[in-house]
């Protein structure tokens, strides 16, 4: 006998009444004198932790009970339905539940640390280079609209420079789509963007910096080593699986969920950006290897980014040249700790003392 | 039975959840763990049973909620919507252009997505088996969202040919930050009008049995709240920049060493973001005491008497607790946030809750509701 309360379907009146059930698989109440139900015409719900089970009548009606129990002792005598439940078992085996918790963070992290990263490298290559194309036009106007005014370098050093970036393409594969632009860059100061449709953008600031071509030939590799492996197009595939990778687990939890999923998206997509980074990175240094370029041009001109980037630089430009000015600073950022900080770890580049270790130590090898 | 002496007769009926933190965990846990082994398929599921134990768990008068949604169904809803957001994601990394028009025809469905949201939701839930309706009134529903997209969008035409025109003209470019910030106040000062409406809009078409849900707020009650809020706000983010300027301020004078600036980020986030967990329970809590409070069924009347205070204190002992559990306690807090709403919402009955009759039921797509979850929009009732 189950006791629990009987709905008609017709209106919300609630009725108080014990179910009794037959081996032969007759269903009746003890209050009402509704006809016997043979078990095979009933709908009864699956169970889900002690919420209440409903067993649903042919005519609409529906009883329900808090006694989980006894309803699962009935579904056990008259269901030869070995499946029922299933779900409830596993939510309820205590060693289970473990077993889940390490395959959700095991195959959650296997996921987003290699899967993601895996099947965005595989799309992007299969996907036409128009796809990168399309990507592409269009985000130059507009950065010239918002940030870039024209190059000030004279026309001379930009055919140098012109020069020096088709000699390093003449080796690469598929170079002919790439091309060079100049910018002064302003607010962006010294910096260089391989946009996804082969254009490469350098600033005035970052050319200002460089001794050596060599030195800005590092940098145009690396730039080269974002578009050889389809970056931006990469990153925009893992940026959506990933979205969606979180949207689906914690989905249905809404309660300030934002504010607590948006840091570790913050940081795994960092984490992606920084090894595209090192992927360039690589590219640059096989490159300049397999060419017999000193790799330590990048490490050079990497330490004076990070340097271009101090006041004191900014400072020092308004009397003096930007070469003996980066010397300055250079050294200067040598003698400032480098304590390890926290936020690298949301930072879409690697350290750039990590960087230039890289390229110093593989070189004396 | 005697209907007179039934009306008259008022008793408070409270809810009552009776889940558990350890008990969902089981259930959760095993959700995420299928939905990543099935590669997402298995969600549809997963959300129906996480439904189910919510409903299940949450009592009036005891007898329970159910959740009746066919996961089949949020699944074929699941993959469109998959792939309309998917079109959208790489239209909008492709061009501009074809990323805004794929935007305006998302925006131009925006209501009808949330009718059928509706009507999906409320016609899956259950109590007492009888079912909750939603009368699928797309015309009101593009009426409520028209007038604020008009204002709105005649408003960025109106910036856009201002800016044409003085891009070339650095005059004109002074005035520009001062558009900004009317149109800013403009959607300030509308907001709490056009919330009021497609609340209003969603109450009065919804539906238990044959029963007709009423709403007795006005427009009145909902500037009120937002005027609080926006005072609120300013008060609270004044304070927060009159407090760091002064550090800066401090440190620059050269009282302050290298390790102070290094913790300056650090120490802003700590005031920033608890005030803006408050300033989100606050406006949290207005919201849905308003909603309820003005919620009535027949001669039924809802109260609730949520805390700001204590919404709060939840809010950041969930939001400490899930970052510290990386993630684990994620169900815990969903329940004991469940089991605080409930404990303090309860139905003033008028006679007694057995006196509703039900409806016949059509079949429903639940690709509007899949939609509206997969754009992140409010859809909760």
């Amino acid at each position: 006998m189950i006791k629990g309360c009987y709905f008609n379907g017709e209106t919300s009146e609630k009725k108080d009444v014990s179910l009794y059930y037959t081996d032969e698989g007759h269903i009746a109440f003890v209050e009402t004198n509704m006809d016997y139900v043979h078990y095979s015409e009933l709908k009864i719900s699956s169970r889900i932790g002690n919420t209440p089970r409903y067993i649903n009548f042919p005519d609409g009606s529906q009883f329900e009970t808090d006694d989980n129990d006894a309803v699962d002792k009935m579904v056990k005598a008259l269901s030869n339905d070995s499946f029922q439940g299933l779900v409830h078992k596993l939510e309820n085996a205590k060693a289970f539940v473990f077993f889940t918790i390490a395959t959700v963070v095991i195959f959650g992290w296997l996921f987003i640390q290699y899967g993601i990263p895996f099947f965005s490298k595989e799309i992007a290559n299969i996907l036409p280079e128009e796809a990168s194309q399309y990507m592409g036009n269009g985000v130059l106007e507009i950065m010239d609209k918002s940030w870039f005014n024209k190059s000030e370098l004279s026309l001379q050093r930009q055919n140098e420079l012109r020069k020096l970036f088709n000699q390093l393409l003449n080796n690469i594969e598929g170079g002919e789509n790439y091309s060079i632009e100049f910018r002064l860059g302003g607010k962006i100061q010294a910096n260089a963007f391989a946009l996804p449709n082969g254009v490469i953008v350098f600033t005035d600031e970052l050319i200002n910096l460089a001794e050596d071509d060599l030195e800005v030939a590092a940098i145009m590799l690396h730039e080269i080593g974002h578009l050889k492996n389809h970056h931006s197009l990469r990153s925009t595939i893992q940026q959506f699986s990933l979205a969606m990778f979180v949207m689906l687990v914690s989905g249905d939890v809404s309660t300030s969920s934002s504010v607590i999923t948006a840091i570790p998206v913050m940081l795994v997509e960092s984490g992606f950006s920084q090894g595209m980074e090192t992927e360039a990175d690589d590219y640059s240094f096989e490159y300049m290897k397999s060419n017999n370029i000193n790799p330590n041009n990048f490490a050079i001109m990497m330490a004076k980014l990070e340097a271009s980037f101090l006041p004191e630089y900014h400072e020092c430009l308004e009397n003096k040249k930007a070469l003996s000015c980066i010397k300055e600073a250079v050294a200067l950022n040598k003698t400032k700790k480098n304590h390890a900080n926290v936020m690298n770890y949301f930072s879409t580049h690697p350290s750039s003392q990590d960087r230039m270790e890289r390229f110093k130590s593989t070189q004396e090898k | 039975m005697d209907h007179l002496s039934a009306k008259s007769a008022i008793n408070n009926k409270p809810f009552e959840f009776t889940g558990k933190g350890g008990e969902f965990f089981a259930i959760w846990i095993v959700n995420v763990a299928l939905t990543i082994l099935t590669l997402g398929i298995y969600s549809a599921w997963a959300k129906v049973r996480t439904h189910q134990y919510f409903y299940g768990n949450t009592l009036l008068d005891g007898v329970s909620f159910r959740y009746t949604a066919n996961p089949v169904q949020i699944l074929k809803g699941r993959l469109i919507a998959f792939a309309v957001f998917m079109a959208y994601y790489v239209s909008s990394t492709m061009s501009p252009v074809i990323a805004g028009g794929a935007l305006i025809i998302l925006m131009l469905l925006v209501p009808a997505f949330l009718v059928m949201s509706m009507s999906f939701r409320l016609r899956n839930s259950e109590y007492r088996n009888v079912r909750f309706n939603f009368d699928k009134s797309f015309k009101t529903a593009y009426k409520v969202f028209a007038i604020p997209v008009i204002v709105v969008g005649a408003y960025i035409f109106i910036l856009g040919l201002l800016e044409h025109g003085m891009a070339t003209n650095p005059e004109g470019q002074a005035f520009f930050p001062i558009a900004i910030l009317v149109l800013v106040l403009a959607m300030a000062l509308m907001f709490p009008w056009w919330e009021y409406m497609i609340t209003h809009f969603k109450v009065v078409h919804a539906k238990y049995g044959s029963s007709d849900f009423t709403f007795s707020a006005s427009t009145k009650n909902y500037y009120g709240l937002y005027l609080k809020m926006y005072g609120l706000m300013i008060l609270v983010f004044g304070l927060i920049g009159l407090s760091v300027a002064l550090l800066i301020s401090l440190m620059n004078s050269g009282s302050g060493s290298e390790g102070m600036k290094a913790i300056m980020p650090l120490f802003i986030a700590l005031l920033v973001f608890p005030a803006y967990l408050w300033i989100f329970a606050y406006l949290q809590v207005k919201r849905t005491n308003l909603l309820y409070n003005n919620l009535h069924l027949n001669d039924n009347k809802v109260k609730s008497e949520l805390k700001t205070g204590y919404m709060f204190y939840l809010y950041i002992t969930n939001t400490l607790a899930i970052m510290l559990s990386l993630g684990l306690l994620m169900p815990w807090a969903k329940v004991r946030t469940a089991r605080y709403r409930a404990s303090v919402t309860s139905v003033d009955v008028a006679g007694d809750l057995g006196q509703f009759t039900a409806m016949q039921a059509e079949k429903q797509s639940a690709l509007g509701e899949e939609m509206g979850e997969m754009f992140d929009m409010d859809l909760g009732f």
